[in-house]
């Protein structure tokens, strides 16, 4: 390699053209041989013209010297390139099953590491379609505890005046409308955004305009952009929308732009998009939060901590000037992309390193397969090495033959990750972003090349070590095979020992992660989500002004849906479990020392009826469920969660204790404790609970509500009947979803199930291509020693004792694999344990997957361990 | 590759070896091109004949892998010449190869060696 690097070294300092200068050179040099000749030869006595032609014979061909010498500097021509090609597409057809082995060992590692990156590549790598968008950065406010909370309308003023790091800033959030007046009452999402906005994701509009600063201000004319997908779907593409009104929430805005397709910046689709300022109106308060977050760019060459630095200074003075029950929260910023994959980045990260794992152990097979060829090679190549093939001829052939292989298997692959990426996209959950685009681009293209060449290259080092180890003198020597490859042998051991660990490793990860959604799925949830029929609605507020209005109608259609034969009980929930944080807040203990203001404690503000808890068959540890008496008169009154009752009181009782929304710097409502329910898992199954309030929804009104109606039978069969009592009471109101709570209880767990069962996919495939190479490495092991174990057997060894001696080649190279599998599978699942919530190291797990492991091994080991013990011993020592 | 030499004939060098020798003419001292073709047919007893076509290639392989190096300086006689001489890496390789060589020899000499 080293001529290599200077021939590189040479190419780089630009002294290729310079090809006529080695020519002068040499020639010089051949001038000074001439003269030294002449001399000679004159000095010998010849005449001078004699000997300047004697000279010149001896010397010979100069432009020949001079054209050899320089051809020593150059790469191999292409005919030598061609002739290891023809020589490597030989050894392939000369050995069609050997080949297909390794051809399709490595197009299973190649095309899996290929469909994974795919979806790596469109999901975390492939930059979003916004201008500049490396540079463009989610911003919330912290305070000491949180990350991330909504910017004040304020704080937004000020950072967007007084920055000197970014080149825009925009607000934005999201909130429901209810579209009338078009058919149908539509409920609808709109994003709700500041001019800027459209700037900063590089929108431009299909039709019409985009919102100017006149359409952002309070009191301006209200007005709309579409989204494509609605003008298209829900307007029929008319053409004559600019201008016309659309009536949400009972209020006309006017049409004045549509905008093209693509534009998915928000996680679900908008409807279309409103001007935040004219929307919210004036707001001087600047702690008074909305759900506002901002987009911004940065400007070249800002990094993120220094802009974060630059608004924590902002609000720092801030602080100062205009102190407030905030004056502790500072700016949060991470970088759009990271925000926008945050959730899926560990899950893919992690499904990348397995499929890694997975090509390793393809390589070892492979490798291994190579090296015992190549060792059957031995003599072959020791007689070519003898009659002057050059060691490094020979390993420039077994290397083109390997890449050559390596080639056919990354084509294979390619096919195979095609599929496997339509696969992942079809089966993947639905919350992964941009994964349907996971397609074939020029990144994943040159990912499979380059790991195609990679494997090529490392499964080719090992035969070409054993080459350049090939003792001459015992593969021209010795006949008999067993002496030959003892170091061949060792090495596949080695290969076959790394496997083995590996897919260890593997099947623990992968143990880890199902037992983590098993743990999951059947850990008990807190409710009763079989039987249920969830009804999700959201009123309109321009028909529900007032609280009775909300309530009057969520009483009407309980007593209704409970009157329909088949259900035994409704219950009514704001944020119902597994739906996440639908909305905390601040609150104080009143019987507790005030909190600093940094410390004031946050939970989940939930609203209940009467019934929910019932219907859900939540258990109530103390106290008693919201009733009757709860009017909207009566002293306000709250449920806790159990986590709530025991952070606080974990010996009393918490029933009679009162408690503070907004804490003790903020303005808020005082609620006496009446009950303590049982913690549900909010967050999704199998997640830590939260402290949770439920408010009456007699007492604290909420339009948005899931109404759950638990039937005697199935809870769909339900669903006709539900739909038609809505519309009864109200035909305008838009049914926001009505489905089977079960399911969408288990649909937060699509992510887990995804990561988990790929993994173990991913370890099965290990498993699978391990024992391949434990089976091969045994079965030579054993035809290598067939003449060994005649002579031994007809010595009188009895056959249990070979079955022993094999065996134990077998078993000794699975615990080998397995000690080290262990270890760094224990190793493996610390990391895990950071990435993935709930995963616990177990030591269980790990065993289990051992045994699995070593059984997995003693299976492949059998048939060739069988096959020693079959020794034909009369025949072996007939032919030795 | 010959099989049959005819002893008459001086002997073609295997591939590879030339540079060995090369390196073992310059272990007793710098030397230039010339002055390496007539110590190599000296030595060999005139049983090997050094092709400038050969030799020029393989002194530049030799600098390629850095086991010599060159420079022009001026005869004992008085004319300028490009001299080489072994770097250390070279005089490593030399041992190496030099051991390589005789087990080959060897080797070779077990085998062709009548049986018996």
């Amino acid at each position: 390699m080293r001529e290599w690097w200077a021939k590189l070294r040479r190419l780089l300092a630009g002294r290729r053209g310079s090809a006529r200068d080695l020519a002068a050179e040499i020639d010089a040099e051949i001038d000074a041989q001439l003269e030294f000749e002449i001399q000679e030869n004159i000095a010998r006595g010849m005449p001078a013209d004699g000997a300047r032609a004697a000279a010149l014979r001896h010397i010979g061909n100069r432009t020949q010297i001079q054209e050899r010498a320089r051809d020593a500097w150059g790469f191999p021509s292409f005919e030598t390139i061609a002739q290891d090609l023809r020589y490597g597409l030989r050894g392939i057809r000369r050995s069609p099953g050997f080949s297909l082995v390794i051809v399709l060992t490595l197009a299973l590692g190649i095309g899996a590491n290929t469909a994974i990156f795919s979806v790596v590549n469109a999901v975390l790598l492939r930059p979003l379609p916004y201008p500049a968008a490396d540079r463009l950065v989610w911003l919330g406010e912290s305070d000491p505890k949180t990350e991330g909370i909504s910017v004040t309308w304020v704080n937004y003023q000020h950072w967007r005046n007084q920055n000197h790091s970014f080149e825009d800033m925009a607000g934005f959030h999201t909130a429901h409308f209810t579209l009338t007046g078009r058919g149908e009452p539509l409920l609808t999402r709109a994003g709700v955004v500041t001019h800027g906005f459209f700037g900063l994701v590089g929108a431009h509009p299909l039709l019409g305009r985009i919102f100017t600063a006149a359409d952002d201000q309070p009191g301006a004319a209200p007005t709309a952009v579409l989204d494509y997908r609605f003008w298209i779907g829900k307007l029929g593409a008319d053409p004559a929308i600019l201008g016309a009104t659309l009536a949400l929430n009972g209020k006309p805005f006017e049409v004045v732009g549509v905008l093209p397709p693509g534009l998915h910046f928000f996680e679900q689709s908008v409807d279309f998009y409103l001007p935040l300022h004219q929307i919210e109106g004036e707001v001087v308060d600047r702690s008074r939060h909305g759900s506002m977050r901002l987009l911004a760019r940065l400007k070249p060459g800002v990094t993120l901590r220094a802009a974060v630095a630059d608004l924590d200074l902002i609000m720092q003075r801030l602080a100062q000037s205009d102190p407030g029950p905030e004056s502790q929260h500072r700016a949060s910023a991470v970088f759009f992309t990271e925000y926008s994959t945050g959730d899926i980045r560990p899950t893919l990260l992690i499904l990348l390193g397995a499929v890694g794992l997975v090509l390793i152990i393809a390589c070892a097979n492979v490798a291994s397969l190579v090296l015992a060829r190549s060792t059957a090679r031995t003599r072959e190549i020791a007689i070519r090495a003898a009659i002057g093939a050059g060691r490094a001829r020979l390993v420039k052939q077994l290397l083109t033959e390997n890449l050559l292989l390596a080639a056919l298997g990354g084509a294979a692959g390619g096919l195979l990750a095609r599929w496997g990426s339509d696969a992942l996209i079809a089966v993947g959950p639905r919350d992964i972003p941009r994964l349907t685009e996971a397609t074939f681009d020029w990144r994943v293209l040159l990912f499979a090349a380059a790991i195609t060449i990679l494997t090529g290259l490392f499964t080719g080092i090992a035969p070409v070590f054993a080459a350049g180890k090939a003792d001459l003198v015992s593969a021209l020597k010795d006949s008999s095979r067993s002496a030959t490859g003892r170091g061949g042998q060792r090495s596949r051991s080695v290969l076959v020992v790394a496997e083995i660990a590996l897919t260890l490793v593997l099947a623990f990860a992968a143990g880890l992660l199902l037992r983590n959604l098993i743990a999951a799925q059947t850990a008990d949830p807190g409710f009763v989500p079989d039987h249920v029929l969830a009804l999700e609605l959201v009123l309109p507020s321009a028909s529900y002004k007032s609280p009775p209005a909300i309530a009057g109608f969520y009483d009407t259609l309980k007593r209704d849906l409970h009157a329909l034969p088949g259900v035994t009980a409704v219950g009514a929930v704001s944020c119902p479990p597994s739906a996440g944080d639908c909305g905390d807040w601040f609150y104080s203990v009143l019987d507790q020392p005030a909190p600093q203001p940094a410390e004031v404690p946050i939970a989940l503000f939930n609203t209940a009826d009467r019934d929910y808890f019932g219907a859900m068959h939540i258990p109530l540890r103390e106290g008693r469920a919201f009733n009757d008496a709860d009017r909207p008169a009566a002293p306000r009154v709250a449920i806790v969660n159990e986590t709530f009752a025991r952070k606080w009181w974990p010996k009393e009782s918490a029933v009679g204790r009162r408690i503070k929304s907004g804490g003790p710097y903020r303005e808020g409502p005082t609620y006496q404790i009446v009950g303590v329910a049982g913690n549900v898992s909010q967050m999704g199954l199998g997640t830590e609970p939260y402290p949770e309030i439920y408010l009456p929804l007699s007492q604290s009104p909420s339009e948005a509500m899931v109404v759950m109606v638990r039937a005697a039978g199935a809870a769909s069969s339900l669903a006709p009947a539900v739909r038609r009592r809505v519309t009864a009471i109200d035909r305008n109101l838009p049914i926001q979803s009505l489905q089977p709570f079960a399911q969408t209880v288990a649909a937060s767990l699509a992510q887990r199930r995804f990561s988990a069962l790929l993994l173990a996919l991913f370890a099965a495939l290990a498993m699978l291509l391990a024992a391949v190479g434990i089976y091969g490495l045994l079965n030579y092991w054993v035809r290598v020693r067939e003449d060994e174990i005649a002579i031994r057997m007809a010595l009188g060894a009895p056959r249990p004792s070979i079955l022993r001696w094999a065996g134990w080649q077998a078993l000794r190279l699975s615990l080998a694999g397995v000690a080290v599998g262990m270890l760094s599978g224990w190793a493996v699942s610390r990391w895990l344990e950071n990435l993935v919530f709930g995963v616990t190291h177990n030591f269980t797990t790990l065993a289990a997957a051992a045994v699995a492991v070593i059984a997995i091994a003693m299976v492949a080991a059998a048939i060739p361990v069988r096959r020693a013990t079959q020794v034909d011993v009369v025949d072996k020592l007939h032919r030795a | 590759m010959s099989t049959v030499d005819n002893p008459r004939e001086r002997l073609e060098f295997l591939q590879g070896t030339l540079e060995v020798l090369i390196l073992r003419s310059l272990q007793v001292g710098p030397n230039h091109a010339y002055g390496i073709t007539l110590s190599l047919e000296r030595q060999s007893g005139d049983e090997f004949v050094v092709d400038n076509g050969s030799l020029y290639p393989a002194v530049q392989r030799l600098l390629q892998r850095d086991w010599i190096a060159a420079q022009w300086k001026i005869s004992p006689n008085g004319r300028r010449a490009k001299y080489y001489r072994l770097t250390p890496a070279g005089r490593r390789q030399l041992v190496a190869a030099t051991s390589r060589w005789q087990r080959f020899v060897e080797a070779m000499g077990r085998i062709l060696a009548p049986e018996g």
